[in-house]
């Protein structure tokens, strides 16, 4: 376990603390398009870093918001969506999360709830939007209402990375709200949890007893 | 940059074991048939890998443009099941896509048969840099004053 936890530090999260650098992660099942996606929104300029040691793509990218220069992070799974579940690691001190379905299968839209539900577990207040993707298959899904989300009050966007529609405006939005969720000071909800995260991590240490190593992470 | 080729078609040969690419020379105009002999290659090896060494291969990655590696990843396929005795009935059974499976549940390979077939939906509707009409940041509004509620919200609202 050291082992695996000395190579996940090795990606260096502690950089998403600064202020001109996010992390954005992408969720949602097998062959959605999520990688097809990062790419129609980064075109030629794109050089993934593929771990896959760790079933992860690293997409890196430039962006301006307002009058600032941002690294943005785009975190991408490469198969490890297969074990229904993503290492806590994937969502530690992630900024913003893309969440992609495919109109084409129900049951990756069903599957949301679940994905949705393990996100909030690690980030419970971080910014999130709902991506139906492959539109270009069947026009006709944008005249339903998909209401997964809706209650949350995220942001819901019909795409296709095959043609393009809506990708840019849906990547360019998600960053401006990462870069906002990092700004705004207001908003400590994370830093609570992270402090009652480290608050029963010593306590556990205490009792040297049992040990949840995963929360060693935070 | 464009390239001097574009592939309009590929294929398998069975023997020897290779990928064939039709493609169409863009100065002359002239359709060509290129038949790349697949080398290291048996029924144990990793599709996935072949399709990656042979879409960066330096003598055939001009001609590759055009076709994906999920494609060419489905070309080995292809002739790994024929090199393990399967019939190209199998194989290609195989890629069909049943939109109610749950492809979290798929092995690599098994995914790569899927990704293989969709990507052809994909290739069909995709919109490439070099098209006259591309758009980058392609914005369409689907904001409608009135939507059918999806079918999909209807059964049980477990969680949504």
């Amino acid at each position: 376990m050291a082992g695996d936890l000395g190579g996940i530090s090795e990606l260096d999260q502690k950089k998403y603390d600064a202020d001109e650098q996010v992390k954005i992660i992408c969720l949602g099942d097998s062959a959605v398009g999520k990688s097809k996606l990062m790419e129609r929104f980064l075109m030629d300029q794109y050089r993934p870093q593929q771990l896959s040691t760790y079933a992860l793509t690293l997409y890196k990218h430039t962006a301006t918001v307002g009058s600032k220069t941002v690294t943005v992070d785009f975190w991408d799974t490469a198969g490890q969506e297969r074990f229904q579940s993503m290492h806590p690691s994937y969502y530690h001190k992630a900024h913003a999360c893309i969440m992609v379905f495919d109109v084409q299968r129900k049951i990756t839209y069903k599957n949301l709830s679940n994905w949705y539900k393990e996100l909030r577990e690690y980030r419970p207040e971080i910014p999130c939007c709902v991506v139906a993707n492959k539109i270009d298959a069947d026009l006709k899904v944008t005249q339903r209402s998909f209401n997964f989300g809706k209650k949350q009050g995220l942001p819901f966007y019909f795409v296709s990375a095959a043609d393009g529609t809506n990708v840019v405006k849906m990547f360019r939005e998600m960053i401006k709200r990462a870069v906002d969720y990092k700004q705004n000071p207001s908003d400590f909800m994370d830093e609570v949890l992270q402090e009652l995260e480290n608050f029963d991590l010593e306590k556990k240490e205490d009792n040297s007893g049992e040990e949840d190593e995963l929360k060693v992470e935070s | 940059m464009q390239m001097p080729f574009e592939a309009k078609r590929c294929g398998v040969q069975f023997s020897p074991p290779s990928i064939v690419i039709i493609y169409e020379h863009k100065e002359t105009k002239k359709v060509r048939k290129r038949v790349i002999p697949v080398r290291n290659f048996s029924k144990y090896s990793d599709c996935n890998m072949a399709a990656e060494r042979l879409k960066n291969h330096p003598r055939h990655r001009d001609y590759l443009e055009a076709v994906t590696q999920s494609q060419l990843e489905k070309l080995h396929i292809i002739l790994k099941d024929h090199m393990q005795g399967f019939s190209l009935v199998h194989s290609l059974a195989s890629f069909h896509l049943d939109p109610d499976e749950d492809l979290n549940k798929l092995s690599d390979e098994e995914l790569a048969r899927k990704k293989g077939q969709m990507d052809k939906l994909f290739e069909k509707n995709r919109r490439h840099t070099a098209d006259p009409n591309f758009v980058y940041d392609l914005e369409v509004d689907f904001t409608k004053p009135t939507t059918d509620r999806c079918s999909w919200d209807d059964e049980s609202d477990d969680g949504f």
